[in-house]
């Protein structure tokens, strides 16, 4: 992987529409990580491959709920290279037990991980070496089914490690608080394993709340997450992270998930779902009218009153 | 019995708050693990720490989480970083113990996350469930790892499906340090009727302290394997009502231990009730 010199990530303004950007940048087959961590997770950006209607998609990926279990339902995920699906307290994520159990509507791929080890992954990526070392998943069964572990005793004391390859995704969709058009990213909050995602991804997407000046961008430089260079799009989705939570600006909508869990326990269930809010919303602003704004606003409100970051 | 009303699921809260000690910093999954270490730092361990693999590290809670990434994660944290950063830490030996849920354990203390196999296997399994999450990583590198889980016979197995997490592995002295884990190991486990711990030198699971009005033959009977008793088998106090009170403003829409119903009563309120209720119970603190 080179990318440095002459690479085409160089440009004034890199901004784009949701549509176009997943239409430019994700082709059925494609090897998909997403940034956040079951919170400012693009959950928009995973509408829209839907609505494109995507097909075959490899994630690799730490910890998903909402965005997998839609995309594996609606049918667009082949495979899985993670450490967990679930769909957090609330419960089982349902489309990926009928994915895996039953193959409805495919039957999804798993190649399972520990977050620690994806960690290391994406970290390989981003050191753009071949492999990291953890002293995670030794004697588990966790190796027993993956092939692409390698134990060995380290070679300069001796000790057993576990090496694990680096993780070089086609495309990474990152969510961001704020952005400016080149595509400086500024994350606050958690960062989750982001700053290596960007890097180890051969396209960054960058989704966020606000695009700001490149001026402001410089006022607080250490909020760059990630730099322009790493970036191919820059997308502006207000609420792109619902019906999760993005810090700083809106809660967890854990009223909303919780319907979607019970409305997804059956697959009809799930399929008037979808139909509803994924394929009856032309586009991320369709969504928020059908969610509501005084809902979204709501949930901004509560975020608000126990933010102590002011940027 | 009107002066002892409390669920099980309460009971287990109760029980795990106190397997944290003050000062210690606890790697903690979201639910019923972290309703107990904010319990914990409201009576005997103020000064505990939680940490989240997201990346929060010391936040102070006053609304719940429902997943480890939810921005109420960060609340008045200490230090806010990388997912990768956090488990570098946890492989350094910084966390003190980490608390865990399963869907099986066995009498060494492995624990299966990844699936039920039923008549099937790992590919097409009966029940698919979340996977390692960070729950592998914990269980390897912690100082020690205590387990929240329902006592019930399917989930107390001679043998785990798939051996997601590691406790003592198959039990033999130093099995852990050969394989090459930096953890000491399961500590304990909480269950819903009783607490269990494990023997220093067998490092078997044995029953210590049943709760009041469970009795030994329940617990034996729920358990998948010959089960050892503590010479001086203890009995739990029931629950004070500070402690309950404690723990019910924690979650005060009673969405993570009142399950479905309550997330479903609450939601036909709507988002502004539950607003209100989050913002009410968050100042009167």
């Amino acid at each position: 992987m080179q990318r440095g010199n002459g690479n085409s990530k160089i440009s004034a303004s890199k901004e784009m529409t949701l549509e176009e950007a997943v239409k430019k940048y994700i082709r059925d087959s494609s090897s998909i990580t997403f940034g956040g961590f079951i919170g400012r997770d693009c959950v928009a950006a995973a509408h829209e491959i839907i609505r494109q209607g995507r097909k075959d998609l490899v994630v690799i990926d730490d910890s998903k709920t909402d965005v997998m279990d839609l995309l594996v339902g609606a049918g667009c995920v082949k495979r899985w290279e993670g450490a967990y699906l679930g769909y957090g307290a609330i419960g089982l994520a349902p489309n990926i037990r009928r994915s895996v159990e039953q193959g409805v509507p495919v039957h999804l791929e798993i190649e399972d991980w520990s977050n620690a080890a994806v960690s290391m992954r994406f970290l390989a990526g981003a050191l753009n070496v071949p492999f990291m070392a953890t002293r995670s998943m030794l004697a588990s069964d966790i190796l027993r089914y993956n092939g692409k572990i390698k134990v060995i005793n380290d070679p300069f004391a001796g000790e057993p490690v576990a090496l694990v390859p680096a993780a070089r995704p086609e495309v990474a969709i990152i969510h961001a608080q704020r952005a400016d058009v080149m595509g400086n990213a500024q994350i606050w909050g958690f960062l989750g394993n982001d700053e290596n995602k960007a890097r180890a991804a051969r396209h960054t997407i960058i989704t966020c709340e606000e695009i700001v000046s490149t001026e402001e961008i410089r006022r607080n430089a250490n909020l760059t997450v990630i730099p322009y260079y790493c970036v191919d799009a820059v997308v502006r989705v207000p609420y792109g992270c619902h019906p999760q939570s993005c810090y700083g600006y809106y809660a967890y909508d854990v009223l909303f998930c919780s319907q979607y869990h019970q409305a997804s326990n059956t697959r009809d269930g799930f399929l008037r779902w979808l139909d509803d809010y994924i394929y009856g919303c032309k586009n991320h602003w369709d969504y928020c009218n059908k969610v509501g704004w005084p809902r979204l606003q709501q949930l901004q409100y509560l975020e608000r009153q126990f933010n102590l970051i002011r940027i | 019995m009107e002066e002892h009303s409390y669920t099980p699921s309460e009971m287990m809260a109760i029980m795990t708050c106190k397997e944290f000690k003050d000062w210690e910093i606890a790697f903690v999954g979201i639910g019923i693990p972290l309703i107990a270490g904010i319990l914990a730092k409201r009576f005997h361990a103020p000064n505990l720490s939680i940490v989240y693999e997201s990346g929060c590290i010391g936040p102070e809670k006053f609304r719940m989480d429902f997943n480890v990434g939810d921005s109420s994660a960060a609340d008045y944290a200490l230090s806010l970083t990388s997912e990768w950063r956090v488990f570098a830490d946890l492989q350094c030996g910084f966390y003190d113990v980490g608390v865990l849920g399963a869907a099986q354990i066995d009498r060494f203390g492995n624990l299966n996350t990844t699936a039920i196999f039923g008549a099937k296997d790992y590919y097409t399994p009966l029940v698919r469930l979340p996977g390692s999450g960070g729950g592998n990583d914990i269980g390897s590198s912690a100082g020690r790892v205590v387990v929240m889980m329902r006592l019930e016979k399917h989930r107390f197995v001679e043998k785990v499906d798939h051996l997601t997490t590691p406790g003592f592995l198959d039990g033999s002295p130093s099995a852990r340090q050969k394989a090459g884990l930096l953890g000491h190991g399961p500590s304990a486990v909480v269950t819903d009727k009783a607490l269990f711990y494990y023997h220093a030198e067998t490092r078997e699971m044995y029953l210590d302290t049943l709760y009041p009005g469970i009795t030994l033959e329940e617990v034996k009977g729920s358990v998948g394997w010959e089960l050892k008793v503590a010479d001086n088998l203890k009995t739990a106090p029931y629950p004070t009502e500070e402690e309950l009170q404690a723990l019910r403003s924690i979650d005060p829409a009673n969405l993570i231990m009142g399950g479905a119903a309550e997330r479903e009563k609450i939601a036909r309120a709507g988002i502004d009730a539950y607003v209100n209720l989050i913002l009410k119970c968050a100042n009167g603190r």
